[in-house]
């Protein structure tokens, strides 16, 4: 598992490409509260080698650049990530949501949101 | 004997036109529209039934078993709760355009079936352009279809009121073609003129193979058979000209369906297999009705098997193939058999 | 010429499920696809963080309802890694065969909505629909269910074969290889089938490994990558598995690999059965063990019928702090709009149909 930086994500990335990590397998995020980790996972198909890329972000800045100049596959795998965890993703048109309309505050893989609170929508007052 | 004799006697029309007893043949024709009428419609509903059922067994199924003695009344049942359902006009559709266009095609397939002779009794006209007179009234579906698809406002019927006219366009062709040779073979326009001519030489599928094949496949793609059901590709535009109508509509257009698959296979009887030539063990009539069924079981047997084409591979084959080959087949006719 | 915006689905006799593509067309020309998605989100990776270890297996499995067992598996295997539970050696047997029939069932269904989504009238599907029943009756025997199994418990099986599983199995398998190159005559000896197969939809080698495509269709366009040779799990490599692949990357390609690798998969069973060592199959209940994870973050990746899936799973004790689902199905669809531009509208339907797609899958 590799650590990479935010700022130097898209250079991390094609550095791989160009190494042989052609094929991207995920992209998602796990939110632990104090900091959302941002995973990406590339393949070698050649040599056979996975290897993970974590990218840590603080919830107060909560943007990735995007990397769909390198990998096309990252379209959805971005707009999914976005989606349900609030992330931004800069570089890109603002996408449509993929897979639901959500009106909640809170993106729904977040920790924050729970199913069993109420409903907060942005028309509730704060 | 006498029965025939008498229904002879009522059918000549220019009997009729000559004669003084008016009243009593205007009867007689009403008296025979409503027997081929029903005999039209118990075959249009028995080969209805025999679809399901020969489809079913092609598909490890049993089709239909409930309704009545070997779901013979499924189709019946399917009727009465299509025609109970509600009847809703989508908000973009020409109204009356969609109104008319199908009980209009209905009609025109109902006064066709009464235009067929089915045998030398049970003949409506005889006038000498019966043929020509037919295909004209054939050439309308096209274009009626069209007019229904373009009437109800939906883009999937849009599309297939576009391919009913490319069609229309490809195929027509073909299909007069091998008119003009069967006109050339029996020398005549007439329908019992053809099936007497077939009566003093061979059935026409035999004197012009290609001919026939080239007609049979001619009469596919005009009446919306699989492999040439583009009008109505249910994987590909939910049921093209009948995406947006409703149920009473849509129970028309399955009577239609049958209506169109009895007319063709009649049609092929009489110009490829003699009519109601045959053994005089059975009745002329029966003949006629047998070799319309084993012509329906092909189509249907088609159906089962056969993968849809694609648009322009349609085009292609209606003039790459088609058209050449009933121009061949028109030469061998005339080079062989007329000259 | 004018473009037109066609909207097919989510109500579409063709779209294998719900979902909404936006076709523009040209004429009849494919200018761009846009698939809507997300009629089928049910929030899985949510609902799997608020429960229990052993409650999550019937949420996975439903994701593809198509190949169940397979989800089953791939989920089992997850927490297998992330507690470090070993699977005895007659469960590895057990869980290859009864994936490689999921898979059987799996491939013989896609083909035939294929002949389905081709225009013809449910024939071709029937068929493969009877011979896919019968596949499942042998599932149903070693799973008690024709569906939904959930059978795969930590280390193991929940229940050992039946006595008269091999015998089944091999019968069944007899049937089937009589029955494959009927479908194979049938489908490639039609002009029709053909000529709307070969061709349409390329996608090359260098464009699959971008877009990101995985299964089958990856392996139609020559990229010989399978994750049962190439990061082996279970005895496949005893089993001397073998990757079927194909150059040409269209339609025909994606429906040949499938049957190829149905071919595979018999083999593969056949030899499973021969091979099969006695022993105990039967693995723990979850909740018999302590559920408490050795590794923080798992990730293990599986070949589905469809494609990769890989889950990455981040384990707290008793429940998954994250399970996150890669699914093949998601990432075959997002390629359509790129496959299918500039083919007929009619082709749409076709190459949808050898995506093989579940959208219960693509949404989660």
């Amino acid at each position: 598992m590799l650590k990479a930086e935010r700022d130097s994500l898209v250079e991390t990335v094609s550095k791989m490409k160009s190494e042989g990590f052609s094929y991207l397998v995920k992209i998602t995020a796990v939110d632990y509260v104090d900091h959302i980790d941002s995973i990406y996972i590339l393949r070698n198909i050649d040599s056979r080698k996975d290897e993970i890329l974590e990218v840590t972000l603080l919830p107060s800045d909560l943007w990735v650049p995007t990397i769909m100049g390198i990998h096309e596959s990252a379209d959805w795998y971005e707009r999914e990530m976005s989606e349900m965890f609030g992330i931004e993703i800069r570089g890109r048109k603002a996408p449509r949501l993929l897979l639901e309309k959500w009106d909640g505050v809170d993106p729904p893989l977040r920790k924050s949101f729970t199913w069993y609170a109420p409903y907060k929508t942005k028309d509730d007052p704060k | 004997m006498t029965l025939q004799t008498d229904l002879a006697n009522l059918f000549n029309i220019p009997y009729w036109m000559s004669s003084a007893n008016i009243v009593h043949n205007i009867i007689g024709i009403i008296v025979y529209m409503i027997v081929v009428s029903i005999v039209f419609s118990i075959f249009g509903y028995m080969v209805g039934w025999l679809e399901r059922k020969v489809i079913a067994r092609a598909q490890y199924r049993h089709g239909p078993t409930y309704v009545g003695m070997w779901g013979l009344f499924q189709n019946l049942a399917d009727l009465i709760k299509l025609l109970a359902k509600q009847d809703v006009v989508p908000e973009y559709a020409d109204r009356v355009l969609l109104a008319a266009s199908l009980p209009v095609i209905l009609a025109l397939s109902m006064f066709i079936v009464l235009l067929l002779p089915y045998s030398p009794s049970l003949t409506a006209t005889s006038f000498g352009f019966g043929l020509l007179m037919i295909f004209t009234l054939i050439s309308f579906f096209p274009l009626l279809l069209f007019t229904a698809a373009f009437g109800s406002g939906n883009k999937f019927a849009d599309i297939s009121a576009q391919r009913s006219v490319l069609i229309l366009l490809s195929y027509e062709l073909p299909i007069l073609l091998v008119l003009a040779s069967v006109v050339a073979l029996s020398g005549s326009y007439n329908l019992s003129g053809i099936v007497s001519a077939q009566s003093s030489s061979h059935y026409f599928a035999l004197l012009m193979p290609i001919g026939f094949v080239v007609f049979f496949i001619a009469m596919l793609a005009e009446f919306d058979r699989p492999p040439f059901d583009l009008r109505e590709a249910d994987s590909e535009l939910i049921a093209g000209w009948l995406t947006d109508v409703s149920a009473p509509y849509y129970a028309l257009a399955l009577f239609l369906d049958y209506a169109r698959m009895f007319m063709g296979s009649i049609i092929i009887a009489i110009l490829f297999f003699g009519g109601w030539l045959g053994p005089s063990i059975l009745p002329p009539f029966a003949w006629i009705l047998i070799k319309a069924l084993i012509i329906a079981f092909a189509i249907i047997i088609i159906r089962a098997t056969a993968f849809r084409m694609r648009i322009d591979r349609v085009l292609r084959f209606g003039w790459a193939w088609m058209i050449p080959l009933s121009l061949i087949n028109l030469l061998i006719t005339y080079m062989i058999f007329v000259r | 010429m004018t473009i037109t915006r066609i909207n097919v689905g989510p109500v579409h006799p063709s779209t294998h499920g719900v979902i909404r593509l936006v076709v523009d067309l040209e004429g009849d020309t494919i200018v761009h696809v846009e698939p809507r998605i997300g009629f089928l989100h049910r929030g899985v990776e949510k609902l799997a963080e608020t429960r229990m270890y052993m409650q999550i297996p019937p949420y996975t499995e439903k994701l593809d309802y198509i190949a169940p067992m397979s989800y089953d598996e791939a989920y089992v295997a997850t927490v297998e890694a992330a507690m470090n539970v070993q699977v005895s050696e007659r469960a590895q047997y057990i869980r290859v065969i009864l994936l490689e029939l999921q898979r059987l069932a799996s491939h013989l269904l896609s083909i035939g909505l294929l002949c389905n989504d081709l225009g013809q009238m449910f024939t071709g599907f029937m068929w493969t629909f009877k011979d896919r029943d019968i596949v499942l009756d042998l599932l149903q025997e070693a799973a008690g269910s024709r569906m939904f199994y959930v059978n795969m418990r930590l280390g193991g099986m929940r229940e050992d074969l039946p006595a008269d599983f091999i015998e089944h199995t091999l019968s069944t398998l007899k049937y089937l290889e009589h029955r494959i190159p009927m479908y194979v005559s049938y489908l490639e000896k039609n002009p029709i089938f053909i000529e709307r197969m070969k061709g349409v939809g390329v996608v090359t080698k260098e464009e699959a490994l971008d877009l990101g495509v995985t299964g089958p269709v990856l392996r139609a366009s020559g990229v010989d990558y399978d994750v049962r040779r190439n990061n082996p799990y279970y005895v496949y490599p005893k089993l001397h598995f073998n990757p079927k692949y194909l150059q040409s990357g269209d339609n025909f390609a994606r429906y040949k690999v499938r049957i190829l690798e149905m071919q595979e998969s018999i083999r593969i069973i056949r030899l499973a059965l021969k091979d099969i060592p006695e022993g105990n199959a039967l693995g723990a209940p979850i909740k018999l063990r302590s559920p408490n994870p050795v590794n923080r973050i798992s990730v293990v990746s599986r070949e589905l019928p469809r494609g990769e899936c890989l889950m990455y799973m981040v384990a707290d004790p008793q429940k998954p702090y994250r399970l996150s689902i890669r699914s093949p199905n998601m990432i075959n669809l997002a390629a359509i709009d790129h496959i299918s531009r500039g083919a007929r509208y009619a082709d749409l339907f076709s190459i949808l149909g050898t995506l093989d797609i579940v959208m219960g899958c693509v949404d989660r």
